[in-house]
């Protein structure tokens, strides 16, 4: 049988416990992932997107089918930002996938691209310096320090897949207007994998320290406040604390989802909550950082 | 007086891992690029300080920040002196967050030529690291005089200083050419 997922018109961080409630609910069946209505989606929705196929691929043995959207638009964008080179391994896709080719000077920072190991860091990391600093500095009044800043915060986010998730996953970084709240440009990373999440990856150092109060959100804020990590060495567990402080000094969010749960270190601008539980379980972990433009 | 030895990091980081890569990322680079250093070190004598050079190495992460420096200095930073040279600013941000979590410090000279201690030290030991590395004699009643300080005062930050080895590692930060 097979059970059809529906991919929110607008896909972001805020529609994404939406699509993760469907995908929760969908046991062993075969999925179909709709996005034929989708008007548009942030680099979060995108790569977590991709972390769903994943995870329903390496479960399932086969791939899950995609509807592609059929805005002709919005089908080129998912193709611009890189989701079409990739969705190929994890999805049948069904509908008009565009054939375009990378533009050199674009909103699309870095497009959707796969960490499977430490050389994929390297290579996100050059990539991002190379492509980025003038974006960074003309469009955001960032200096260039933070350009610098940027690729450490990006660096260790993308490490997080490589030390812990045990499988692959996906980064890609954009700039756009955010309209929600801030009515400024922001530049927005996003991380997604399919692997073992917060909770599993601590859990044979932290689970007993916790005792009944292990959960995703007690493994989250373990990472994120009290920067523990899974290995005993002194020097781990630095590298959210890291980002945290880098997204502090120019105002910015991050937010990491993992499991049931969604932590958040969540400036002036924002509106969300520092820390919500029991949403609708979702494979692996999701990181998301957005640095607003400074004001003059 | 002989030159200190220098290790390149970039000469390091192509010994170690790859011609290609200009970052210090990734914690598996960290690790390949501390034990070309620390093979370099077993051939060195302890009597000068060693100097790091950071010169066009681009990123620094954290990962890497804590192997080759926080690491460097928890194993080795008792038994030798360690100087850092051509420390970018987001270098230095980057060592500050390891050092400080390890309650350690390090003495460095950017390119721009200035000399500073960097991670976990006293207000007043950072003071006399200054004093000393633009040529300020040693002894507790120069520093006391020169910086206002009360001699026990000046002697607490000097006996900090001598702890963390970072006495000797004043002056060769200061005078080392970039």
């Amino acid at each position: 049988m097979t059970r059809v997922v529906e991919v929110p018109a607008h896909f972001d961080d805020r529609s994404f416990d939406q699509f993760a409630r469907e995908y929760a609910a969908s046991d062993s069946d075969r999925l179909l992932f709709d996005a034929h209505a989708t008007q548009w989606a942030s680099p979060y929705g995108l790569v977590g997107l991709l972390a769903a196929g994943q995870a329903h691929t390496e479960t399932r043995g086969e791939r899950a089918l995609l509807a592609l959207p059929t805005d002709r638009d919005v089908a080129h964008y998912w193709a611009r930002a890189g989701f079409l080179r990739y969705a190929p391994e994890y999805f049948e896709l069904h509908g008009k996938a565009p054939r375009v080719a990378a533009a050199s000077e674009s909103d699309v920072l870095l497009e959707v691209t796969p960490v499977r190991g430490a050389d994929d860091v390297h290579g996100v990391v050059e990539r991002i310096q190379e492509r980025a600093a003038a974006i960074l500095s003309r469009e955001l009044g960032l200096e260039a320090q933070a350009t610098m800043g940027f690729a450490m915060a990006l660096s260790e986010a993308c490490q997080n897949i490589v030390e812990h998730a045990g499988t692959g996953g996906w980064v890609a970084v954009q700039t756009y207007n955010w309209r929600r709240t801030l009515k400024r440009r922001v530049v927005v990373i996003a991380v997604a994998d399919a692997g073992v999440g917060f909770r599993r990856s601590l859990e044979p150092t932290q689970a007993k320290r916790f005792g009944d109060r292990w959960s995703d959100a007690s493994a989250l804020e373990a990472a994120l406040i009290q920067g523990v990590s899974r290995f005993r060495d002194p020097g781990r567990g630095q590298g959210l604390a890291g980002i945290r402080r880098y997204l502090a000094r120019w105002s910015g969010k991050l937010s990491v989802r993992s499991g049931t749960a969604r932590i958040a270190i969540v400036p002036s601008w924002d509106d969300d909550v520092p820390l919500a539980e029991g949403l609708p379980d979702f494979p692996g972990s999701q990181v998301l950082m957005i640095i607003p433009s400074q004001q003059p | 007086m002989r030159a200190m030895p220098r290790i390149s990091l970039r000469e390091a980081l192509r010994e170690a891992v790859a011609d290609g890569y200009g970052d210090l990322v990734t914690r598996r680079t960290g690790q390949a690029v501390r034990e070309v250093i620390e093979h370099t070190l077993a051939n060195l004598s302890r009597e000068q300080p060693a100097a790091i050079d950071f010169g066009t190495v681009g990123c620094l992460d954290l990962s890497c920040a804590d192997e080759i420096v926080g690491r460097l200095l928890r194993d080795h930073g008792t038994a030798r002196d360690f100087v850092l040279l051509n420390v970018s600013p987001s270098h230095r941000e980057s060592i500050e967050f390891v050092l400080e979590r390890h309650q350690l410090a390090v003495a460095m000279r950017d390119a721009e030529g200035t000399t500073d201690v960097v991670g976990s030290v006293s207000e007043p030991a950072r003071r006399v690291f200054q004093f000393l590395a633009a040529g300020g004699a040693s002894s507790t009643a120069d520093i006391a005089a020169g910086l206002q300080l009360a001699p026990e005062a000046a002697q607490a930050a000097l006996d900090e200083l001598h702890r963390r080895r970072l006495v000797r590692a004043a002056r060769a930060a200061a005078t080392t050419a970039a």
